[in-house]
């Protein structure tokens, strides 16, 4: 043991780096080997042309960018329209899925006959596997056989082309993933409501303030942290929307509801656009990380203050 | 505790030597993807048509792998092959899918194998022309051999059109819009396109052949989406969902489309000839079937045409593969394009047989004489025109897909500026391989 003393310091040194080499090479081969990748190859646009496959791709700067946002270029008006529609698809989910998971929260957080039923009844979408769910909705909306429109027709209404109207699949898209999240959102209410001491509400009560007081001045500044993860997560899920898509019309007639995650998969399969799925791929990041970083940035700051 | 140990051992042991007893018999393997487009059992077709073949040539074992829609089909092999992996041996995509393998170097052509061929000139010259179209490079050598091919063509509800006084159907648009027009009622649709939903261009093609050009030729790097004739067909075909109102504005989808017809929801269909067997089955009405109806291309029967599709088998090789195993390929693609298993094939699902003998062939040719239906199909072919299909074909057929759907959706209103403008990004790609 005593001839081994001196090596210690050397073993202790190596111990950490052993320690988090597995991670660290998991790291390295699934994150930032693909991440380093998809920068330089947006910046890249693959060889084309005949047996392409062994010829090397070229640097074109931030060509590619410029091609996507270019109204005039194949996948630029692709682009902008998708990148438009994720905008209000985001903004749609957040600012309707998320006051719902709070209001299904509230009214699930006291105590009431059948409780548990009515917990499951709303979070049980969020069970179902997405491709599954959407191809549910996918039989609601048909135009012919739908339950949608049957509902509709018994209304006197002609009924309408959900899946089909270029006006309109953007909003069944909307109104599958709000249903599929809602419960979802709940659940992480319900845990922050159950966190915030009863006692708070009873003096307060006593002081006269009234329900709508209460919830202004005590709920929603204590379900901040809440409420800033559940916005934070819904839209990011909102920009990872694929599976829905698939099963609901394939991105619209023209593109009319396709998302940018979507539009991204389906151009993966062909050689020359290649540059342009991984420019896309930069932007979508992109987006994400300044919308997350300034929300945390603004709750954060409002918490220190 | 021990006895656990000892299953566990045993298992291990037997993990190892499965594998091996398997590679012992040292049979050449084949890897073959299937897509399926229509409700047929392909599996277990594909399956029964593997034990068949097996049995004949010992030391061959096809492995039959369903990949799902001839799109995933192509993502599967994509996906496999840009990753380093496999692939598949030999797979049945698009015809039109050539190109976009050729030039990535996964296929070979099978002009090597024909050429090698004791009656090789006979055997290509059996299969229809109209189906050798799409896969046959400007050079003239064969890549791909049709096998399950289809065309659009004109079903029709017999019995509708009797009780309002046709005895036959619409040849040419004239006849094909008085006629929707009379069977067209509240819930009844005169004549359904499918056109809506994500792939307008192949029904769209039949139009723009009748109007009297197709969108290409036999030259990979033009594309004529922009013709007084292409422009007129997708004015036509919106037409029938606004100003004529026989069907819904923007189209049918597709999967509806035989649906609504069986129910009786609609008079008349453009639909594949993949359906035949599903419909001519499905239905408690008289079925026709008849050519596409001519557009005001000219008199009589020339304007009539149709674009092929379907699918071909394809070869996958990338130089590493073994005369034998190359061999055992060939050998699986020429039973599968044989007469035998064509006049099977094609009685089964309604896809046209691809070669001639093969409708000589039972079960085809009783089911054939049976159902007159099966030789319009067959006889359409002479006027049939090759299916879209250029370099980058995903590119540009999206593009063209695109502004179908923007046209027949009436979002783009002016259907020449919409078409010009796709012209000239179509243009700009095809450059590149000039």
């Amino acid at each position: 043991m005593r001839a081994s003393l001196p090596r210690k310091p050397l073993v202790s040194l190596l111990q950490p780096y052993l320690l988090i080499a597995p991670t660290l090479i998991l790291v390295l081969m699934f994150n930032v080997v693909p991440a380093v990748k998809t920068v330089t190859d947006s910046l890249h646009k693959p060889a084309r042309g005949l047996n392409a496959a062994g010829k090397p791709s070229e640097y074109v700067g931030l060509q590619n960018f410029d091609d996507l946002f270019d109204e005039e270029h194949y996948m630029g008006a692709r682009f902008l329209r998708t990148f438009r529609n994720t905008i209000v698809f985001a903004l749609a989910t957040v600012a309707i899925g998320v006051p719902l998971g709070l209001l299904l929260a509230l009214l699930l957080n006291h105590s009431q006959p059948l409780l548990g039923l009515w917990r499951f009844a709303v979070f049980y979408p969020s069970l179902l596997p997405l491709i599954g769910a959407a191809s549910i909705w996918s039989f609601i909306f048909s135009d012919s056989i739908g339950l949608a429109n049957a509902v509709l027709k018994s209304l006197g209404h002609p009924g309408l082309n959900w899946l089909g109207d270029r006006n309109l699949v953007l909003l069944s898209v909307i109104i599958v993933n709000i249903w599929k999240q809602a419960g979802y959102f709940m659940i992480f209410f319900l845990a922050g409501l159950q966190n915030i001491p009863r006692d708070i509400y009873e003096s307060a009560s006593l002081d006269g303030a009234s329900d709508l007081q209460q919830f202004a001045a005590l709920t929603l500044p204590l379900l901040r942290r809440t409420l800033l993860f559940v916005i934070v997560i819904s839209f990011i899920f909102a920009f990872q929307t694929v599976e829905q898509l698939q099963a609901l019309g394939e991105g619209g007639p023209n593109d009319s509801a396709n998302l940018l995650l979507y539009l991204i998969f389906q151009n993966i399969s062909e050689r020359r656009n290649w540059g342009y799925v991984n420019a896309m791929t930069i932007v979508l990041i992109g987006v994400v990380l300044t919308f997350t970083i300034s929300n945390f940035l603004f709750f954060e700051r409002d918490e220190n203050n | 505790m021990s006895r656990l140990y000892k299953t566990l051992v045993l298992f291990a042991l037997l993990a190892l030597f499965v594998p091996s007893a398997v590679l012992a018999q040292d049979d050449t393997v084949i890897d073959f993807y299937f897509p399926s487009a229509t409700a047929n059992d392909a599996e277990g077709i594909f399956q029964r048509y593997a034990d068949t073949f097996q049995e004949r040539n010992p030391g061959i074992t096809v492995n039959p792998v369903f990949t799902g829609s001839y799109t995933d089909t192509r993502n599967t092999i994509l996906t496999e092959l840009q990753g380093g992996g496999a692939g598949p041996d030999v797979a049945v995509m698009l015809s039109i899918d050539l190109y976009s393998f050729a030039e990535e170097g996964y296929i070979i052509p099978a002009q090597g194998f024909i050429d090698a061929m004791a009656d090789g000139d006979a055997y290509i010259n059996d299969f229809f022309p109209a189906l050798m179209a799409n896969g046959v490079d400007e050079e003239g050598n064969v890549w791909s051999i049709p096998f399950q091919r289809s065309t659009p063509i004109l079903y029709y509800n017999a019995d509708l059109l009797a009780e309002a006084g046709y005895d036959s159907p619409p040849i040419n648009n004239a006849e094909l819009v008085e006629i929707a027009q009379a069977l067209t009622t509240n819930d009844r649709a005169g004549l359904l396109v499918p056109v809506a939903g994500g792939f307008p261009i192949w029904m769209y093609q039949s139009f723009a052949i009748a109007y009297g050009r197709n969108i290409v030729s036999d030259d990979p790097t033009e594309v004529y989406f922009n013709s007084p004739e292409a422009v007129a067909a997708v004015e036509f075909v919106r037409s029938l969902g606004t100003d004529l109102g026989v069907g819904p504005a923007g189209g049918a989808a597709w999967g509806d489309t035989p649906v609504a017809f069986l129910a009786g929801q609609a008079a008349m269909i453009y639909h594949t000839t993949g359906n035949l067997s599903r419909i001519l089955d499905g239905a408690d009405f008289e079925v026709g079937v008849w050519y596409l109806p001519s557009g005001p291309a000219g008199e009589d029967s020339t304007g009539y045409g149709s674009p092929t599709g379907g699918g071909n088998l394809y070869i996958f090789d990338d130089g590493s593969k073994s005369e034998a195993e190359l061999e055992a390929i060939w050998k699986w693609v020429l039973f599968l394009s044989s007469p035998e298993i064509q006049a099977d094939w094609g009685a089964t699902t309604g896809y046209i047989a691809s070669n001639a003998a093969a409708w000589e062939t039972e079960p085809l040719a009783s089911r054939a004489l049976a159902y007159p239906q099966y030789g319009v199909a067959r006889d359409q072919l002479q006027f049939a025109d090759k299916e879209f299909s250029s370099y980058a074909t995903i590119t540009i057929q999206g593009i063209i897909n695109k502004t179908l759907e923007s046209i027949l959706t009436g979002e783009s209103e002016d259907a020449q500026a919409a078409m010009d403008a796709a012209q000239g990004q179509i243009d700009g790609i095809l450059a590149e391989y000039k």
